[in-house]
C-alpha cells in the first residue's frame, strides 16, 4: 500500500490494488448554519465542488470515497442542500465510482445516492483499508485494519522561536485500542488516520481531539502511540512536539 | 447695522432678559453670516459663545416661519453633550415659544413615540439618532421641513468614519428637505477648508475663525518618574489654583491618580467606562464647587458644560498639539480670560515631547483633521441605509447622493464594488441597476446605525484556581487567540486550552518564547512632526529656547551629558542608532508612532523573510524594538534599513500586514459593516484564521488597507525617512546600549510572521530530532551499547570502551538488532542486519552528529543518510532533505 497526499485538498490517495480517493467532511450546505450563527457569506459549494473535481482530475483514482458529512444540516435537509446536492453528485459520478460513508450530518441524504453508494454508517473495508465517517463505534470487520475516518478535523498550530507562525489542516495517525470493538477479539494491529476536514471554515485543534476526545473513536486512541502528518505529507511526529514545554 | 439690531425683535428681547449686555465678537460677526443663509464654519475656543452665534439667527429663522415638523437639527457626538445642551437651549425656547426636543439611544419609547406624534422644533441629536429617523415613515416625512443643521464638535467628527456616515447622511436628508442651511462648530484645526468640506461638500460656506493660542499660558513643569511624587505634584498644583481640570491619556491612569488622591476628598475621577450617573454626579459637583479637582480622559476635551475652571493640569506630554490647545481651552471659561494650564512632564521623552508641543501650541501650529474619504465600511453602511429607506433605489441616485458629499471620491467602481459584496454576505439583493432590501437589511440597520466599533468582551477562565481572570477584547481573541496560543493579560502569562461557550479557558503559563502581543486598544500616536522637533532639540539641545526654567534646561542638558559619558550615542534627527538589546534590538528613530509603525513593520517583514522566523516588534514615537531570534543582531536590521527602497514600503506592508493580528482585527470589523458577520455571532463555530481569509482580494480587504494606511501607518513619512538615509541627511550607526533604549513605553506590539511557513516546520522538525530516543552501539568492540536521546549525543560520538568512534545509530524499536548482528553464527539475515549496521556506523564516522540526526529520522536507513549528507547541505537545507526523506517514506507501504 502507498499513501498519496493531496495538499490541494487535502485529500488522500490509498493506492493498494487500486487508487482510491479519500475526502472528509465537505459540509456542503454550512452557509445556511453558520447563517443562524451571525456569520453571513453566499453558498460557496461551487467552490468545494470544483476543489474535488479537481482532486479527481489530478489522482485519477478507480474510485472517490466520501467518508462522511457531506452535507451540513441535521436533522432537516435545507432548500440549499435540495437544490445543490443533486448536481455535485452526478457531477462526481461523471467522473469516477463514488461511496459515501454517512456521517451525523447526513441524515436523509440516502436520497440522493443509489443504494450501492450508500456504504454503512460502522464502515467497511475496501482493499484492504477501512473507511468510516468516525461519530459511531466502527464494525468489528474493520479490526486489525488502517482506518481512515472523517468527523474530527484535525488542525495544529505550530510554533518557532518567537511565536506561532503556522496553522494548517494536518492528519492525524494513532493506534487503537482493543476495547473499540467491544467483544470482538483484536484481528492485530489497528491503526486509525483522521482526515483534515475539505472544508474552510471548520477545524479542531489535535492536542483538544486528544485530551477532550468526543468520539468512541477518538476515545479508542492509544495517545503515546498519536503521530502528525501535514497535508503535504510532511512528517512532524508526536503531538508533544508541537510546543516545547 | 449692528448684528443684534438684525435679529427679531422677540429674540432681541429674550437676549436682554438673559442678561446679556452686549454680543461678543464671535456673536456679532457670526450672526449677520447666517441671516444671510450662508453655510457657515465658525471655530473658536469652548466658552466664547458658540453655540448661542449659531442659535440666535437660527431662532430669528424659526419664529418668523410658520411652525411644521423639526425645523432644526443640532447635532453633538455624545449624548452627554446632547443633555448640556438641552439644558442650555430649553430656556431659550421656552421664552420663545420654540418646542424642542432630545433623541438619541437613551431616549424613552414614549417620549420618541411623542416626537414621532408631534415635532419638536428643534431636536438635538446624535449622528447615529439621525441615520435612525430616515428608518420609520412618520419620521421621514417630518424630516422634509428641516432647514437648519447644526453640527457641534465638528472637528471631533470629521476625522471618524462616524464623521463619514454624518456627512452622507446630510446629503440623503437633502433628498427629502431640499437644501437646507448648514453650521458647523469647530474647535481650533490645522485645516478649517477641510472642514468646511467635509461639512458642506462642494457648497460654498464662509469661515468665522477666533485665534485661540494668544490666550494660552502654558507652563512644563518636570515631575520625575516616581508616581508617588507625581500625584505629590498634582495635590500642589490643586491646592495652587482651585478648580482644575486634570487630564490623563488612559483610564488606567484616571483610576491610578485617583486612588491616590481620593484621601483628600475633593477629587473625582472622570472617564467613559464609568456609569452615566456617576459622571454626571461629578460634572454637577465640580459645577456647584463641592469638589475641586476632576480627573478626566478626552472625555472632557468637548464642551460639557461644567462651570468655572480656573486651572488645566495635562499629566504627561498630551501627544498632540490640537489636543493640548484644546484641553488647555477648557480653563478660564469666560469671555476674553486667558486660559492657564500645566504640563507635568513625567520622563525624559515626555519633557522633551512636551517643550516642543507647547511651543507649536503657542505658535498655532496645529494638526489638521484628515477625513476617511472612500470608507468601504461607511459605504456599505449607508447603501444598506438607503435601501432599507426606499425599497428599492436606483444605483445612479446612490451614487449622485453619495457624490455630493466630500468623504466620497465620485468613483462609480467602488460603489458597485461595495454593492456586489454586500449582497455576497446576502444583505442586500442587486436586480440589473437597482438595489433592493432584504428582510436582513433592516435588522442589520438596527444594530450597526453607529459606524463605532463596539467590541464585545470575552471573559478569560483560568482553569486552575477556577475562576474568570480578566477579560479580553473580541477582535484580540478573533486574530490571535487559538488553542495552545500564551498571551499575557494581568501582568500574566496565559496558555489557552479551550475557547467555549463565549469564553476562554486557560491556565497559567510557565514562559514563553519572545515577546508575545497583548493588545493595549488605539492609543493617541505623536505625529511625525512633533517626533522630528524633539529629534532637533536632542541634536541642538537649546532647552532655552523652549523653557526659561533652569531646573528643566539642566535635567534635559544633564540626561543627554550622561549618555555622552557613557560613550553611548544620542539619536536626534539627523542619526538613527541601532543597539543590541537582550532579546531583540532597539532601533531609534524620531519619527513619531506612525512612520515608526510603517518603518518596523516593514524591517520587521524583511528580518523575517531573510531569516525565516517571527519577528516581534513594540513601537513608540522615538523608537522601534524588535525580538528577535539570537542570532539576529543589530548589524542585519542595520543593512535591511541601508537597502530599504523607499518605493517599496508601501508594497511591503501590504503582504506583511496580512499576517498580524491588527489586520485581522481591522478585517472583522469591517466584514460586520458589510453584514458579513452579526456583532453577536458565535465564533466558535468556524475557524476564524481561515475566515479572515475568506476575505482576500476583496473590497473588505482593501478598506482595512486603505484605514490601516490612513490611520495607523504613515507610509509617506516612513519613505521620506528612508529617503533622507539615502540621502546622507540621516547616519545610521550601531551602538551600545543607551539609557533611551532600556527606556520606553511601548505603545502597540505586534508579531510579524515569515512568509514561508517552513520555519515553523523546520523548528519542530528539529525539537522532535533532538528529543529523539536513539541507542547507540559500538560496530568496533561491539560491547558498548547505550540508550540515550540525540540532543544529548555529543559532536564525534565515541566508544568509552575502545575509543573507536565506529557507532551505530539504532532505533529503539530495533534494539534488538545489535544483538543479532554480533552473534557468532548468524543467519543470511543477521548478516544483512550486520552489514547495514556497518554502514550505519561508517557514516557516524565520517560525518558525527549530523548522520545521527540523519539517521535517527523517520524511514531513514544508511542509503537514504548517507544521500542526504552527500549533498553536502548545511543549516535549514539539511533538516528541507530530511522532511523530504520523510515525506517520501511515509508514503510508502513501510510506514503504514
Amino acid at each position: 500500500m502507498r499513501m498519496d497526499f493531496i495538499e490541494g485538498g487535502p485529500a488522500l490517495v490509498v493506492k493498494n490494488t487500486m487508487d482510491v480517493l479519500v475526502i472528509a467532511d465537505l459540509h456542503l450546505g454550512i452557509e445556511s448554519d453558520l447563517e443562524r450563527h451571525g456569520i453571513h457569506f453566499r453558498s460557496r459549494s461551487a467552490g468545494r465542488q470544483e476543489q474535488v473535481i479537481s482532486c479527481i482530475e489530478g489522482a485519477d483514482p478507480d474510485l472517490l470515497v466520501l467518508l462522511g458529512d457531506v452535507k451540513h444540516n441535521v436533522p432537516m435537509t435545507s432548500r440549499q442542500e435540495f437544490r445543490e446536492l443533486p448536481g455535485i453528485f452526478s457531477s462526481f459520478r461523471r467522473l469516477v465510482e463514488m461511496r459515501v460513508f454517512p456521517g451525523n450530518h447526513d441524515t436523509g441524504i440516502d436520497r440522493f445516492l443509489s443504494p450501492e453508494e450508500l456504504m454503512p454508517a460502522e464502515g467497511a473495508v475496501i482493499d484492504g483499508t477501512g473507511y468510516l465517517h468516525g461519530h459511531t463505534c466502527p464494525s468489528p470487520s474493520l479490526s486489525g485494519h488502517l482506518i481512515c475516518a472523517g468527523h474530527h478535523h484535525p488542525h495544529i498550530a505550530l510554533q518557532d522561536e518567537v511565536g506561532c507562525s503556522l496553522r494548517a489542516p494536518a492528519y492525524l495517525l494513532a493506534d487503537l485500542s482493543a476495547e473499540c470493538f467491544g467483544a470482538s477479539p483484536p484481528a492485530g494491529r489497528t491503526r486509525v488516520l483522521f482526515l483534515p476536514a475539505m472544508n474552510e471554515f471548520s477545524g479542531y485543534d489535535i492536542r483538544r481531539i486528544l485530551r477532550d476526545p468526543f468520539s468512541p473513536l477518538s476515545r479508542c486512541v492509544v495517545k503515546e502511540t498519536a503521530e502528525v502528518i501535514l497535508s503535504d505529507g510532511t512528517y512532524i511526529g508526536l503531538p508533544d512536539t508541537l510546543e516545547d514545554t | 447695522m449692528s448684528a443684534g439690531s438684525m435679529l427679531h425683535e422677540r429674540v432681541r428681547d429674550t437676549i436682554k432678559k438673559r442678561g446679556f449686555s452686549a454680543l461678543s465678537a464671535v456673536q456679532a460677526e457670526s450672526i449677520p453670516i447666517v441671516l444671510r443663509g450662508d453655510h457657515l464654519l465658525l471655530i473658536a475656543p469652548t466658552g466664547t459663545g458658540k453655540t448661542e452665534s449659531a442659535m440666535l439667527p437660527v431662532f430669528h429663522g424659526m419664529i418668523s416661519e410658520p411652525p411644521a415638523g423639526f425645523r432644526a437639527l443640532y447635532i453633538t457626538p455624545l449624548r452627554s453633550l446632547n443633555r448640556d445642551m438641552l439644558q442650555r437651549l430649553e430656556w431659550w425656547c421656552k421664552e420663545l415659544g420654540l418646542r424642542v426636543g432630545v433623541r438619541h439611544g437613551d431616549t424613552p419609547a414614549a417620549e420618541r413615540r411623542k416626537q414621532a406624534l408631534s415635532p419638536p422644533d428643534l431636536l438635538i441629536t446624535t449622528p447615529e439618532t439621525v441615520q435612525a429617523l430616515f428608518m420609520g415613515k412618520v419620521l421621514r416625512k417630518h424630516l422634509a421641513n428641516v432647514r437648519y443643521v447644526i453640527v457641534d464638535e465638528i472637528h471631533e467628527l470629521a476625522g471618524s468614519k462616524r464623521g463619514s456616515q454624518l456627512a452622507i447622511a446630510l446629503e440623503r436628508l437633502t433628498e427629502h428637505a431640499g437644501e437646507f442651511q448648514r453650521i458647523g462648530l469647530s474647535a481650533t484645526v490645522g485645516n478649517p477648508g477641510e472642514v468646511g468640506k467635509f461639512l458642506c461638500g462642494e457648497r460654498r460656506f464662509s469661515l468665522v475663525s477666533v485665534p485661540v493660542a494668544k490666550q494660552l499660558r502654558i507652563a512644563v513643569e518636570y515631575v520625575g518618574e516616581n508616581f508617588e511624587r507625581q500625584a505629590g505634584f498634582v495635590a500642589d498644583a490643586i491646592d495652587r489654583h482651585g478648580s482644575t481640570l486634570i487630564f490623563v491619556n488612559t483610564r488606567v491612569t484616571a483610576e491610578a491618580l485617583g486612588h491616590i488622591l481620593f484621601r483628600r476628598g475633593d477629587v473625582e475621577v472622570h472617564h467613559g467606562s464609568l456609569s452615566k450617573e456617576v459622571r454626571i454626579d461629578a460634572e454637577e459637583r465640580f459645577k456647584k464647587g463641592e469638589i475641586k479637582a476632576l480627573i478626566c480622559t478626552s472625555s472632557m476635551e468637548l464642551g460639557i458644560d461644567i462651570g468655572h475652571v480656573g486651572h488645566v493640569i495635562q499629566f504627561g506630554s498630551p501627544r498632540e498639539v490640537a489636543r493640548l490647545v484644546q484641553r488647555v481651552g477648557r480653563a478660564g471659561h469666560q469671555l476674553h480670560t486667558v486660559s492657564r494650564g500645566t504640563i507635568l512632564a513625567l520622563g525624559f521623552d515626555d519633557l522633551l515631547e512636551s517643550l516642543v508641543i507647547t511651543r507649536k501650541a503657542l505658535a498655532g501650529e496645529i494638526e489638521g483633521v484628515r477625513t476617511h474619504i472612500d470608507a468601504a465600511d461607511v459605504l456599505a453602511n449607508q447603501i444598506a441605509a438607503m435601501a432599507v429607506e426606499y425599497g428599492e433605489i436606483q444605483t445612479e441616485k446612490i451614487r449622485r447622493i453619495l457624490a455630493r458629499s466630500a468623504v466620497f471620491s465620485g468613483d462609480p467602481h467602488l460603489v458597485d464594488e461595495v454593492s456586489r459584496q454586500m449582497e455576497q454576505h446576502r444583505l442586500i439583493r442587486l436586480d440589473g441597476e437597482r438595489v433592493v432590501t432584504t428582510s436582513r437589511a433592516r435588522r442589520y440597520l438596527a444594530s450597526n446605525l453607529s459606524m463605532i466599533h463596539d467590541e464585545r468582551k470575552v471573559p478569560v477562565f483560568d482553569m486552575v484556581s477556577r475562576r474568570t481572570v480578566a477579560t479580553l477584547d473580541e477582535s484580540f481573541v478573533v486574530g490571535w487567540v487559538q488553542t495552545g496560543a500564551v498571551f499575557i493579560t494581568k501582568g500574566q502569562l496565559w496558555r489557552v486550552l479551550d475557547m467555549e461557550d463565549g469564553r476562554i479557558t486557560v491556565e497559567p503559563a510557565k514562559r514563553a518564547k519572545g515577546e508575545l502581543p497583548s493588545w493595549e486598544g488605539e492609543q493617541i500616536p505623536v505625529p511625525y512632526d512633533v517626533a522630528r522637533e524633539v529629534g532637533a532639540l536632542r541634536r541642538t539641545r537649546d532647552f532655552g529656547a523652549y523653557s526659561k526654567r533652569a531646573e528643566i534646561r539642566n535635567f534635559a542638558a544633564g540626561f543627554l551629558e550622561g549618555i555622552d559619558r557613557n560613550r553611548q550615542r544620542v539619536p536626534t534627527d539627523g542619526l538613527i542608532t541601532l543597539e543590541d538589546a537582550g532579546e531583540g534590538v532597539v532601533m531609534h528613530v524620531c519619527a513619531g508612532h506612525r512612520a515608526n509603525e510603517a518603518l518596523a513593520r516593514s524591517l520587521s517583514t524583511l528580518v523575517s523573510a531573510r531569516f525565516g522566523s517571527t519577528v516581534g516588534i513594540e513601537v513608540d514615537a522615538y523608537r522601534v524594538f524588535f525580538t528577535l531570534p539570537r542570532d539576529v543582531k543589530a548589524a542585519d536590521v542595520r543593512d535591511h534599513l541601508l537597502s530599504l527602497d523607499p518605493e517599496h514600503i508601501g508594497g511591503i506592508l501590504r503582504l506583511a500586514l496580512r499576517r498580524t493580528v491588527l489586520y485581522k482585527w481591522k478585517l472583522v470589523q469591517i466584514a460586520k459593516k458589510f453584514g458579513a458577520i452579526d456583532p453577536d455571532a458565535d465564533y466558535e463555530r468556524l475557524s476564524i484564521h481561515r475566515l479572515t481569509d475568506l476575505f482576500d482580494g476583496t473590497v473588505i480587504q482593501k478598506e482595512a488597507y486603505r484605514e490601516l494606511f490612513g490611520s495607523y501607518m504613515d507610509v509617506a513619512a516612513a519613505a521620506e525617512v528612508v529617503r533622507m538615509i539615502r540621502d546622507k541627511e540621516v547616519d545610521v550607526v550601531i551602538a551600545p546600549l543607551s539609557v533611551l533604549g532600556a527606556e520606553g513605553l511601548f505603545s502597540s506590539r505586534d508579531q510579524i510572521q515569515p512568509p514561508g511557513t517552513d520555519q515553523a516546520v523546520i523548528a519542530t522538525l528539529k525539537r522532535r530530532l533532538d528529543q529523539q530516543e536513539i541507542v547507540l552501539g559500538c560496530m568496533n568492540c561491539r560491547s558498548w551499547k547505550s540508550r540515550t536521546q540525540v540532543a544529548r549525543v555529543p559532536e564525534r560520538p565515541q566508544c568509552p570502551n575502545c575509543g573507536a568512534r565506529l557507532i551505530a545509530v539504532i532505533k529503539p524499536y530495533e534494539e534488538e538488532q545489535f544483538a543479532l548482528a554480533n552473534r557468532k553464527r548468524k543467519t543470511e539475515e543477521e548478516r544483512s542486519i550486520e552489514s547495514r549496521l556497518l554502514r550505519n556506523a561508517n557514516i557516524v564516522l565520517s560525518s558525527g552528529k549530523k548522520a545521527v540526526i540523519a539517521l535517527s529520522a523517520k524511514g531513514v536507513g544508511p542509503e537514504i543518510a548517507s544521500r542526504i549528507l552527500g549533498s553536502l547541505t548545511g543549516g535549514d537545507d539539511f533538516y528541507r532533505e530530511i522532511l523530504k526523506a520523510e515525506r517520501n517514506f511515509i508514503r510508502t507501504h513501510r510506514f503504514w
